[in-house]
Order: structure tokens, then sequence, then C-alpha cells
């Protein structure tokens, strides 16, 4: 929480910690009335998990606070270090996850490969997936050597997955392979886990933009991720201009 | 741009004492480039870590920015990408963001 308004100006640019169970740090002496005004205002914001600036009556005047909650990073897991995975895991850093690359081959799985994942594990696929901790900000992505390591996988996650709630579960698994031979596995899939919605499977990867090369797939992968993560559709932003194009864009008369 | 890679750097350049200033986007309205919330450095030969939109309204911000890494006074600025669609200057998005500049160096006047 920083003071960005304030008619006392050395309050200005003050800063305050907030933590969700109310307990407050600052790097100024605020008064206790002051902090206790700050828990008020910043903890349903913290609880909701928005950033937003407000105002507040201080005294004879106005009190502006900016208030930033950090949330934890969302973790991306590439399960396979092979070609499509390096453009993946970079990417999938720029865009802020924390990223996993795990692959059972050391020749694959090291920091030689991937200097800058935050995390590179060595070790099989079936032991990984069985203890990997499921939250609705994991996304994994089955991108291993071959199919049958990614349906086994998969197979472990479904399993673990009806266990728990829909909104408890992964908010992303995404799994590559050729439509026709996914089609095949998934009938069989969809028979042995009833129980569960599928609906944050994805499979084949990606969004449809042509991709050939690793570096094309990984954008289409991390285009399509990004497509969830934000609930949005995914279509080219042109197709929506019509409705704008009937408002109009009003010119303001110039000061 | 990662939270944590942001706030090591602005650390480091504390630690260094090195000026820059952090600018902050801490409101917007309409139609803007960036959401609330982004940030970027500005040091003091106009680099820049992270971008808050581009354009003359990030130029407008790296002006005031530069002014408080001089003073060392936290200010605000307001950015309006409302006028002008058509003309240079103006920005393509419609909308107003106000940002908040600060000096990486506590401020003690």
């Amino acid at each position: 929480m920083t003071i960005t308004s304030h008619t006392n100006i050395h309050l200005i640019g003050t800063k305050s910690l907030l933590w969700s169970d109310g307990s407050i740090f600052s790097d100024n002496a605020y008064s206790k009335l002051f902090s206790n005004e700050l828990v008020a205002h910043g903890l349903p914001l913290l609880l909701k998990q928005q950033t937003k600036s407000i105002t507040f009556p201080w005294e004879t005047a106005k009190v502006e606070c900016y208030i930033e909650v950090f949330p934890a990073p969302s973790r991306l897991i590439v399960a396979g270090a092979g070609h499509v995975s390096e453009p993946v895991e970079k990417i999938g850093r720029m865009l802020g996850f924390y990223v996993t690359v795990i692959d059972d081959r050391k020749a694959f799985a090291n920091r030689e490969k991937f200097p800058e994942a935050d995390e590179v594990i060595c070790m099989s696929y079936l032991d990984f997936f069985r203890e990997v901790r499921i939250t609705p900000k994991t996304y994994i992505l089955l991108l291993t050597r071959g199919h049958k390591f990614d349906v086994i996988s998969l197979q472990e996650l479904l399993k673990r997955e009806e266990q728990l709630k829909a909104q408890e579960r992964t908010t992303y698994i995404g799994m590559i392979g050729s439509r026709r031979r996914i089609a095949g596995v998934f009938e069989q899939l969809k028979s042995e886990f009833t129980h569960h919605h599928f609906k944050n499977i994805y499979s084949p990867v990606g969004l449809d933009i042509g991709a050939q090369s690793p570096a094309e797939i990984a954008i289409s992968i991390m285009a399509e991720i990004l497509k969830v993560q934000n609930s949005s559709p995914g279509r080219s932003k042109r197709e929506k201009i019509q409705d704008y194009e009937k408002l109009k864009f009003y010119e303001r008369d110039r000061k | 741009m990662n939270h944590l890679d942001f706030y090591e750097k602005v650390m480091s350049l504390r630690k260094q004492g090195q000026k820059a200033a952090i600018a902050t986007v801490i409101r917007t309205k309409g139609s803007t480039p960036r959401k609330t919330g982004t940030k970027m450095i500005v040091y003091p030969d106009c680099k820049l870590h992270g971008t808050i939109g581009g354009g003359c309204g990030e130029g407008e911000v790296i002006e005031k920015a530069l002014l408080v890494i001089e003073t060392g006074k936290p200010q605000q600025h307001q950015v309006d990408l409302t006028e002008g669609l058509l003309y240079e200057d103006g920005g393509i998005c419609g909308g107003i963001m106000d940002v908040f500049i600060e000096s990486t160096l506590p401020y003690h006047s």
C-alpha cells in the first residue's frame, strides 16, 4: 500500500505491507489510528485479490492510497524437455509463470539446457505426477517424447482430480498429439474417468494458427494458455470492431 | 513482467544508491494500453525497464520521472489519451491513466 496523495507531503510515497491476517508493517511511523484505517480499507481488497487506488477522508482532507495485491504466480509444468519445450519454457517465464521442466532423462532435464527455468526436475513422469500439487493456479503441458508417457501422466492426473471438487482442479492440462490419435485416447479415457468433466483438458494443444516449427507451436500453446487464464475468446480483435463503429469516437474539446 | 524480478531490480538499485524512478499506473479510465499495477523503471539517461504503454504518454511520464529523480519528491501525472484521435500527439487508445512516480531512493525533504 503506497500513499499517493496526502496533505502531509512527507507521507506521500510511504509504504506499508499488509498480510491477509490483518497484520501491517510500514516503513513510516504511522499513527495507530491511521494504520487501522489503512487495514480497514486494504483488507477487503486483499481478500478479493484486487489492485486499485482508493481515497478516504482523513482528518480534514482526503488521503489517496494505491493498494496492490501480489498473488503467487501461476505454475507452468512442462513435462518433456524436447524441442517444443525450450521456447515454451522461455515464453512461460516471460509471461510471469513459475516454470517447472520435468523429464526422465538426465541429458534433457538439466541446467545447461534450461539455465533460467525456475525448476528443472529429472524424475519419472509417473512419480512426479503422483505427488505434484494440484491447484487452480497449476497449468500442465504434456509434451513428452512418446504419446504413452503423455497418456500415463494424464491418467494419473485425471485419477487424482476426480477426487477433487471441480474448482480445486488444475485450470489447464494440455496434451500434444495428432487429432486422430487423441480422439481414440479420449474415447477410452472418458469411459475410464466418468467423474471428471474434462473441461480443463486441452488436447490437441494450442490455438489454430498454422504452427509448424517449435517456436510457432510454443506460441500457439502459450496463446491458448493465456486465453484460458484470461477467459478470453481468443479471436482476432478486429472481429469486434463493428460493435464499436456504431458507438463512434467523440473528440473532446481541446483545453 | 514478473513482480519478483522487478522488485529485485529496484532493491539492487537501492543498495547501490543508484538514482532512478519507478512509475506505476495507479488508476485507469476507459481504454488504456496497460492496466492498473503496471510498472516501469526510468533511469536518469532515459533508459527504461518495462513499459507503461509507450508513445507520447510514456514520454510525458519519462519527463516527470527525470524531475522526480532530481528532486527525490514523488508526484503524480495524468496521461490523457482521449484527445486527437488522428493527430500526431494523440494516443490511439482513448482513455486516461494516473501514474504515480517515485524515486528509488527514500525521500528526505
